[in-house]
């Protein structure tokens, strides 16, 4: 392939992702309203509130940092979606993957809230400071399980590689939630967690941190980054579906796959009330934790 | 397929786009002044469902297109209304919420509420009532936005332009005025 | 006739203790008893209320304007809890050179009331620690709750109407212009 068509199949992949994330998250307000028995926004609403928010005219000034940081949030969503194949056995959808990529997207996967903490702090916002503590000590709650369930994965098919783990499943007919319960079921619990929905939403937490981290953040780059945020959760969900729900064979499915795994932290979040962040460290230190170090053991033995 | 646009016409097409999205993407800021807040709640909420309209609530005035006065308005709540107002991100629009925005309502011979909310910050749209119930909010809401759609919602601008005159008529009320200037 | 045993006892053992310090003291009705005091003793009545009958509760400190009689009135609501029973204590300040003893330290939250007082009537509490602005901001007229200031002058000078307020009618007489009914003479007096 040459180089403008590896450009090509990625710009194509990354617009993919955006407007299916979109979608999901319009179809969240839908499922969310319908829950509270409302009738609730039009599927596209989430479309016209990004394109709002780009034509926004102004924007606030605070420093160099706080210019990056939706940047540096964007740019590493648009990282993770590319090393994360979507289509097994196609020369086109699987993009960047390499062999050690399920390490590198260990890192990637952190580095984008970590970036935005540190521009979020030149914003001097007291909200801000106290939604990145709070978000910094819920990333340290449900990483470890979560690396915990990926290494006892990593361990059991001695592979580092999403590509392979995704081929082993399409020729063996079978999913890796079968055949490594405990690891899936710990990953499986932390999704809402990673997705920052309710009960897990204290970050943010509208009524009494003014949306936290984001508050000082208004027109173009919240455009960044509710774009940037589409992304990452399409590039999250498709991630977990490659591990442990089969992968899949073209756009389709993975579409498919992805909206009923999404359906999981939609629903928990429609009727859950908010945790504190001690709550929150506690409920994916308890079971999420115990299962994944059973499956390390599993795995290993 | 000789057709190019010129200059006009395209802008006018990227206004028309961008009118149309702003229209249908309005977000509030969560910020009640006077009794009236209290009408919000049941507009919000399952009964009337704004969320259908495209309206819906934002944490902070940063993120936020509308500021909904709620009615009256003492002058120490002014002078938090104008840097919430100049907080907002351009394109802003203002809603003047009950009798009391128009022309003091009942609080018409109180010492501490102002008169009239449009010689202090620019209203767009007004709502009479006191208090208006959720179907007329929700009227003055779709009269904004068709307002918006026409390009006639243009309090932001009108506001810039004669910063001046309304800084005059805010530091008549608010003797001590210690607050940053308009491009912070 | 209820069972008043509480509140007559209450009048005479607080004339027994204070005697001609008490200018006046009587029941008003059931569970409510009303002593006025002087200014000199105010502070040690409501030290033996508090103490000693059981009043724990400062429910409310009130101020009235008796701008025709030149003074004051200075209204300590007490709540008992056992015998459900307000007492108010009044007593007098002087409205030209208007000081008042300091509460403070009988009821932390006295301070607030006396905050209030001292903004809205300009009523100085004898060490008052606290910011002087409470409720109103930059305010450099007279105290506006005294009967003396001229709400309507004030927001005449200070707000602009928009046209069409000066015709403004009151709202039963628009009704009955266009209805064609008569206002009866009772009503006339609450017009504006």
């Amino acid at each position: 392939m040459t180089f403008w068509q590896i450009l090509g199949i990625a710009l194509l992949t990354i617009l993919i992702a955006f407007i299916t994330g979109l979608f999901y998250m319009g179809i969240r307000r839908k499922v969310i309203a319908r829950v509270q028995n409302r009738y609730g926004p039009p599927v596209y609403q989430n479309f016209l509130d990004v394109m709002k928010l780009w034509s926004k005219d102004s924007n606030i000034h605070h420093g160099i940092m706080q210019h990056l940081a939706p940047l540096w949030m964007i740019s590493m969503s648009i990282a993770t979606l590319l090393f994360v194949p979507i289509a097994y056995k196609s020369h086109f959808w699987t993009n960047f993957t390499f062999n050690g990529d399920l390490i590198l997207l260990l890192y990637l996967m952190v580095f984008g809230s970590l970036g935005f903490a540190l521009g979020v702090g030149q914003t001097g916002n007291p909200n801000s400071a106290i939604g990145v503590s709070r978000g910094l000590t819920q990333l340290v709650g449900y990483e470890l399980p979560w690396v915990i369930a990926l290494i006892a994965v990593m361990i059991q098919y001695k592979t580092t590689s999403l590509t392979d783990l995704v081929a082993f499943q399409q020729q063996h007919h079978t999913w890796i939630a079968f055949q490594q319960p405990f690891a899936f079921l710990a990953a499986f619990l932390l999704i809402p967690a990673m997705f920052h929905y309710s009960p897990y939403d204290v970050i943010v937490a509208p009524a009494e941190l003014a949306s936290g981290p984001i508050s000082e953040f208004g027109g173009k780059y919240l455009g960044l980054m509710m774009s940037s945020s589409s992304i990452f959760m399409f590039a999250k969900l498709a991630l977990f579906v490659d591990i442990f729900l089969g992968g899949a064979q073209n756009w389709l499915w993975m579409i498919i796959k992805t909206l009923t795994l999404y359906m999981w932290p939609v629903l928990w979040s429609a009727i859950s009330p908010r945790y504190r962040t001690e709550q929150s460290i506690w409920s994916v230190w308890k079971w999420p934790l115990i299962l994944s170090v059973l499956g390390l053991i599993i795995a290993s033995v | 397929m000789n057709y190019v646009l010129n200059d006009r016409e395209s802008s006018k097409i990227i206004e028309f786009i961008k009118n149309f999205a702003r229209k249908n993407s309005l977000w509030i800021a969560a910020y009640g002044t006077g009794c009236g807040a209290i009408e919000i709640p049941p507009t919000m909420t399952s009964r009337y469902d704004a969320e259908r309209l495209s309206i819906r609530g934002a944490a902070t005035p940063r993120q936020a297109d509308v500021l909904l006065i709620t009615g009256y308005l003492a002058v120490k709540t002014l002078k938090r209304v104008i840097r919430t107002y100049e907080q907002m991100q351009d394109p802003k629009y203002v809603i003047g919420f009950g009798s009391c925005t128009i022309n003091g309502g009942m609080y018409w011979d109180s010492y501490n509420t102002i008169k009239q909310l449009g010689l202090y910050i620019p209203v767009d749209v007004y709502i009479n009532g006191c208090m208006p119930r959720p179907e007329a909010v929700i009227a003055g809401f779709a009269k904004l936005q068709e307002m918006i759609g026409k390009g006639e919602a243009n309090g932001w601008k009108h506001y810039k332009e004669n910063l001046e005159w309304y800084r005059q008529n805010q530091q008549r009320l608010i003797k001590n005025w210690k607050m940053p200037d308009f491009n912070w | 006739m209820a069972d008043l045993n509480f509140e007559n006892k209450l009048i005479i053992d607080i004339q027994e203790h204070f005697r001609e310090n008490i200018i006046a003291a009587k029941v008003k009705r059931q569970k409510r008893v009303e002593i006025r005091t002087n200014r000199e003793s105010i502070e040690s009545v409501l030290l033996y209320l508090k103490e000693k009958q059981g009043f724990i509760h400062l429910a409310h400190i009130s101020c009235v304007d008796w701008m025709e009689e030149n003074r004051f009135e200075l209204v300590f609501i007490l709540w008992q809890p056992q015998e459900k029973i307000n007492v108010l204590v009044k007593i007098d300040v002087n409205r030209l050179n208007p000081v008042a003893p300091n509460i403070d330290y009988i009821w932390s939250q006295a301070n607030t009331y006396e905050r209030e007082i001292r903004e809205m009537f300009g009523i100085e509490f004898e060490g008052l620690v606290g910011r002087r602005e409470l409720i109103l901001e930059d305010w450099d007229d007279m105290p506006p709750m005294r009967r003396d200031f001229d709400t309507l002058q004030y927001v005449m000078d200070n707000y602009k109407f928009r046209s069409g307020r000066e015709d403004a009618q009151d709202v039963r007489e628009t009704i009955a212009k266009r209805t064609g009914e008569e206002i009866p003479e009772i009503a006339k007096k609450y017009s504006r």
